[in-house]
């Protein structure tokens, strides 16, 4: 990082949290600290759901996916237009008529409390699971490029994210969250254009496009059906369906986005806008990954791309045949692609071109391997997996002075906007269905207020203890989408059957999230389905366990 | 009491912005469809 970089990052984040302070300053009450009053529009709503859910392991770790496993990746988000059509068709005008503070308390006056209480701690321990990873990722960040402990980093990004969530609740957060957003859409679009612009000459930009679909990174859909394949057309439009309905209907730190919305309208624009965005703005994403995946074909990228491990490997004896390997490997899928690229410039690709290129490919992946290999030799550990760094090492080695710093900026403001999000809604979970709910009843409103931010501070504390744990996870998004998949069937579940079976009582609704808890959590354990069919599988066992209760508690007390 | 739901700022009612939604999303995932085999060798 240049001094340039410096200003740029320790810039941003002043103006971030001083801009979040100043918009938060009149949180005087719990209305306005939870809810903004109620007064938001339906673009601040739309940005800071994007926000929220971008974190800084969009960035960070999707890039990396698909540098490693091409744009598959983007088929997870095909279901979520739909399941924003349906939340705004049903769980928003509910939602707002019903005035609640959370989702969890719309449960109470539908079924009762318990199941208030079980969904409600269900989503405490996901959402306070996946706060953690969430701050992981930019502590990864600056103990690359600084060589801080990720502890150090973790207290200092915790530090921030509570201090501007703590003081001015989620108005700050809503408009900190627009800003960031701003930032965001500026350094996708310098990165994508810095990815092409340092190709060679020689390589333009159709040509790094037929290299990258030549190994099969640009392949977006795939319609073969498979149970065990976690991205294909179908896993996304259902499963991801699913995921989107029980992330964006049943989890609080979306939930609350939309319940700040003056109106319905406003708050039903906020998620068909994301309906709109979302699935261009990750298929831009992962494009940047496939366009490095390019580059990296004519600049040699480091054998690993974590900097602190590769120099460890370096004073190994055994680095230098790695080495060696690597370098010719290199130079062979160099040679390989060019030659590629003129068959197809004269006309003349052969499918043994085409099998040429891919095996030089495979030499250089396993030259990479053995680099990993050594890594874990020397660590004394195993399965090293440098996926996460791969587009922090694009940026910081071939970026130009400030441009670092932006990209870096925009890794921190996600990390930051999708920390307080989650902690915010933690909080407003913890007080409202929790301490409210269950132990002081009737308080001031002032009483709540300052509850409200004793509790922020709580699960801001917990979120840096846990961050110190995110290391142990592989590539950070699925990790975190695999856990909100234990939980989400269970949760959606509920809902629907709130929403939609008007016949199904309390202790079916309450029985049917245990059974589906159960299913999830045995699917998980014993079969090799993807993740993503856990909501689908949770949710439907919810229901038929629900309706099934529901059936025998009638035919044994009639009413 | 529930209250009458506001219309759209666009295309007149909730149903219809629904549907221009949905279908720009099928469109979206055609183009994308075809964009997996146009870059396919």
């Amino acid at each position: 990082m240049k001094p340039l970089d410096w200003v740029v990052l320790f810039g941003w984040l002043t103006f971030l949290v001083s801009y979040g302070l100043w918009r938060g300053r009149k949180s005087g009450t719990v209305n306005d600290y939870l809810l903004a009053g109620r007064t938001m529009p339906w673009y601040a709503m739309g940005l800071s759901i994007m926000a929220t859910q971008a974190s800084a392991i969009t960035f960070i770790s999707t890039t990396g996916q698909s540098y490693v496993d091409g744009m598959r990746f983007v088929q997870f988000y095909f279901g979520l237009p739909v399941a924003m059509v349906i939340l705004s068709a049903t769980a928003v005008p509910i939602f707002h008529r019903a005035k609640v503070y959370t989702a969890y308390e719309y449960l109470e006056n539908r079924f009762d409390a318990k199941t208030r209480a079980l969904v409600s701690g269900i989503f405490l321990i996901q959402r306070g699971l996946a706060a953690g990873l969430a701050l992981y990722a930019p502590a990864v960040v600056l103990s690359v490029i600084l060589g801080w402990s990720d502890q150090t980093t973790t207290i200092l990004m915790g530090s921030l994210v509570v201090l501007y969530t703590t003081t001015g609740g989620i108005k700050a957060i809503t408009w900190a969250d627009v800003q960031q957003m701003a930032v965001i859409f500026v350094a996708l679009i310098l990165a994508l254009f810095m990815a092409i612009h340092l190709m060679p000459q020689q390589v333009s930009f159709l040509d790094a496009v037929t290299l990258a679909g030549a190994f099969g990174k640009l392949k977006a859909v795939d319609t073969n059906f498979d149970w065990n394949n976690r991205y294909n057309l179908w896993s996304g439009l259902i499963g991801g369906m699913f995921l989107a309905l029980a992330y964006f209907g049943c989890d609080q730190s979306q939930v609350q986005r939309y319940l700040t919305g003056k109106s319905v309208a406003q708050s039903r624009l906020s998620l068909l806008f994301n309906a709109v965005a979302k699935i261009p703005m990750q298929f831009f994403i992962l494009f940047i990954g496939a366009m490095v995946f390019v580059l990296f074909m004519f600049v040699k990228p480091p054998v690993i791309f974590h900097p602190v491990e590769m120099g460890r490997i370096t004073q190994s004896t055994e680095f230098k045949p790695v080495e060696d390997r690597y370098n010719a490997a290199f130079e062979a899928r160099k040679q390989a692609a060019q030659h590629y690229l003129d068959a197809k410039h004269r006309g003349e690709t052969l499918p043994a071109d085409l099998e040429a290129l891919r095996s030089t490919q495979k030499a250089f992946d396993t030259a990479r391997q053995d680099g990993a290999k050594l890594v874990d030799k020397v660590r004394g550990s195993s399965g090293f997996n440098d996926t996460n760094y791969i587009f922090l090492s694009f940026v910081t080695n071939y970026l130009p002075a400030g441009v670092v710093g932006l990209i870096i900026a925009v890794i921190f403001s996600a990390a930051m906007s999708a920390v307080s999000g989650e902690i915010n809604s933690l909080a407003t979970v913890t007080v409202i269905d929790v301490y409210k709910r269950h132990f002081r009843k009737s308080a001031t409103d002032r009483h709540y207020l300052w509850a409200s931010r004793i509790a922020t501070v709580f699960w801001g504390v917990y979120a840096v203890i846990f961050a110190g744990r995110g290391g142990g996870f592989g590539a950070l998004i699925e990790a975190v989408n695999m856990i909100g998949s234990l939980f989400y069937g269970g949760m959606l579940g509920v809902f629907v059957l709130a929403f939609f079976f008007p016949k199904v009582g309390a202790n079916g609704a309450f029985v049917g999230v245990l059974a589906g808890e159960a299913a999830i959590f045995a699917a998980n354990r014993f079969t090799s389905i993807s993740f993503l069919w856990y909501n689908v599988i949770g949710c439907l066992v919810v229901l038929a366990t629900g309706v099934l209760v529901s059936k025998i508690e009638t035919a044994k007390y009639p009413r | 009491m529930n209250q009458p739901d506001e219309p759209p700022p666009f295309l007149g009612t909730w149903k219809r912005v629904y549907t221009a939604v949905l279908i720009y999303v099928a469109v979206l995932i055609s183009i994308l469809y075809l964009f997996s085999a146009a870059t396919a060798p």
